[in-house]
């Protein structure tokens, strides 16, 4: 599928990206040449296939015990001033 | 003295006889890299000071009769992705120019109790991002075989450094090939652990079910080595795999004899370029010689492997590199018309062009109209791959190809065509898909020089075997 300078917009809004107007042309030929390239699976019947969402079969679900440990580190994270200053979080719909 | 000629184990022995003192090898290694990476570029930043300081500790321990571990004073490079603690991390991202972490990467904590010593943080493409080191935010690297030419990538940093004898050894890691590729490209050892065998704690994350460290070194030896220090279970790490670690060092003098090893006969691509092929053909002979089966083995859904990794890869991506947003880490930019507006604004100068690229791949590939299309479709093609090489492994041991269909290309050559550097990486990337360890060892160099690097691929965790057949062929090589 041809990807358009319009369908790059949109989705640099998604990711929150924003793109140069002179980049625009240039990633829309680009990503239309690369998803162009991958639609070669649509030549793979797949009906019957079920999706690798763990790569390794028969691992455990690894969770630690709910408990306070002291970790290196968490007590300077803070450290860097700029942590947690944001700027205005209510400003736009 | 020449760093090139010692492999970890020499080093640590000479330390042990007291034929070097570790603060002379590590001053001869800022002072050779303060010749070399002029022209190389594989640093970003170094670790002189704390270097130096360590290096005079293991000497006062040696001095001292104290035991000393199985790296004491080891200089070890790391790609500039991993946490260390109080020295920039940036992955060769301007977004993180000026982070500096304030804990350290499991991995390289394991390095450090083993007594290596920390040089500095080498570069890479741009959050792991490319196949040649072009993609950086900082500077280009540049193979020590020829410097007009690309070291490979991601890890291009770490393997320049130890091919140009600037480090002993590297850490790197692999999400599609970047250990593997220019460990091939600047020939030397560089192996991708089976997925979920090294600890990620303190790795930035590209892929998360793709990424895994791995080692650079000189030796097969010495890749076993490192890697039995930085296998293992961690629980910092909710994907790190609770399976024991063999004693590497011990398995890979095992006799080879009665091994069998599948070559895929959907690997002989049109692009394969014929000196690596009559290399690999070479190759498949020395096996032969070990006394290994050889037999041709079928992966048939190879092909649509790069298609699968490249929808895979940029999804997961997308999301992980969402956080980088101008609140947390690094650069911020804008703001004044708001939050949203410093997010696009801090991400839009933060990212360069190949990760923007991604990161819009894989928001197209995961939005709404196109997820089954494409991501989820991708998923499904990744069980037909992961399948092939469950089959594969049902006959042979281990699976031998080259490791890239090329030596080193030129600086510049592919940097405007995303897709053809996409298709470099057609051997190495079912790997990372089916979650295999592999590993790449240097095999001779072409006509012109550059080296040539063939890849094992084993069995879940058989990095022991993996490593066995590559340390016979290593001797086996040297011989002819």
């Amino acid at each position: 599928m041809k990807i358009t300078e319009t369908d790059v917009e949109y989705v640099a809004k998604l990711a929150n990206l924003e793109v140069a107007a002179d980049e625009k042309k240039e990633l829309a030929d680009q990503l239309s040449r690369i998803v162009e390239y991958v639609e070669q699976l649509n030549k793979v019947d797949v009906s019957a296939v079920e999706p690798t969402t763990q790569i390794l079969a028969g691992m455990k679900h690894a969770v630690r015990d709910d408990s306070v440990a002291q970790r290196t580190g968490s007590s300077e994270a803070g450290k860097t001033v700029k942590y947690f200053k944001v700027p205005k979080v209510i400003t736009e719909r | 003295m020449n760093l090139k000629e010692f492999s970890a184990e020499k080093l640590v022995a000479s330390y042990q006889r007291k034929d070097l003192s570790v603060t002379e090898v590590v001053s001869g290694v800022f002072q050779e890299i303060e010749v070399t990476d002029k022209r190389v570029h594989a640093f970003l930043t170094l670790c002189k000071d704390t270097a130096l300081e360590d290096a005079r500790r293991v000497d006062a321990k040696i001095a001292a009769g104290e035991e000393i571990g199985p790296l004491a004073g080891v200089p070890v490079a790391i790609k500039d992705n991993m946490a260390l603690r109080d020295v920039p991390t940036t992955c060769a991202s301007r977004v993180l120019e000026g982070y500096v972490p304030p804990y350290t990467a499991t991995a390289v904590e394991r390095l450090r109790a083993a007594g290596a010593l920390i040089i500095g943080k080498t570069n890479m493409d741009e959050f792991a991002m490319g196949s040649s080191t072009e993609n950086s935010g900082y500077f280009v690297t540049r193979n020590p075989h020829n410097l007009e030419c690309v070291p490979g990538g991601s890890s291009g940093g770490s393997a320049a450094a130890v091919a140009a004898g600037m480090s002993v050894i590297a850490l790197g890691s692999d999400t599609g090939g970047s250990i593997r590729t220019p460990a091939s490209f600047c020939g030397v050892v560089g192996m991708k652990p089976t997925y979920g065998r090294v600890s990620r704690y303190g790795l930035v994350a590209y892929a998360s079910s793709l990424d895994q460290i791995g080692p650079f070194t000189k030796t097969v030896r010495d890749c076993a080595l490192v890697s039995s220090i930085i296998c293992g279970f961690d629980p910092y790490d909710s994907t790190s795999a609770d399976v024991a670690v063999e004693p590497f060092l011990q398995e890979i003098e095992k006799p080879l004899k009665g091994v069998r090893i599948g070559v895929p006969k959907e690997y002989f691509v049109p692009g394969l370029d014929s000196q690596v092929k009559e290399r690999f053909e070479q190759c498949v002979r020395v096996y032969e010689g070990l006394g290994c089966t050889m037999e041709e083995i079928s992966l048939p859904h190879t092909e649509y492997a790069i298609a699968a990794y490249y929808l895979i890869a940029t999804a997961e991506a997308s999301s992980n590199l969402a956080r980088y947003d101008g609140v947390r880490y690094g650069v911020r930019k804008g703001g004044d018309a708001g939050l949203a507006d410093m997010y696009r604004k801090t991400r839009m100068a933060g990212f360069g062009k190949e990760v923007k690229r991604r990161i819009l791949l894989g928001t197209y590939a995961l939005s709404a109209g196109y997820y089954d299309a494409y991501y989820l479709k991708a998923m499904k093609v990744r069980t037909l791959i992961r399948q092939d090489f469950e089959k594969a492994f049902e006959r042979v041991d281990l699976i031998l190809t080259p490791t890239c269909p090329t030596v080193a290309f030129r600086i510049g050559e592919k940097v405007d065509d995303p897709l053809s550097m996409y298709l470099s990486d057609i051997f190495t990337i079912t790997c990372n898909l089916a979650g295999l360890p592999g590993i790449s060892i240097p095999a001779g160099k072409n006509s012109a020089g550059m080296p040539i690097g063939i890849q094992l691929l084993g069995n879940h965790f058989q990095e022991g075997r993996v490593l066995q057949a590559a340390h016979h062929f290593e001797k086996a090589f040297l011989l002819q």
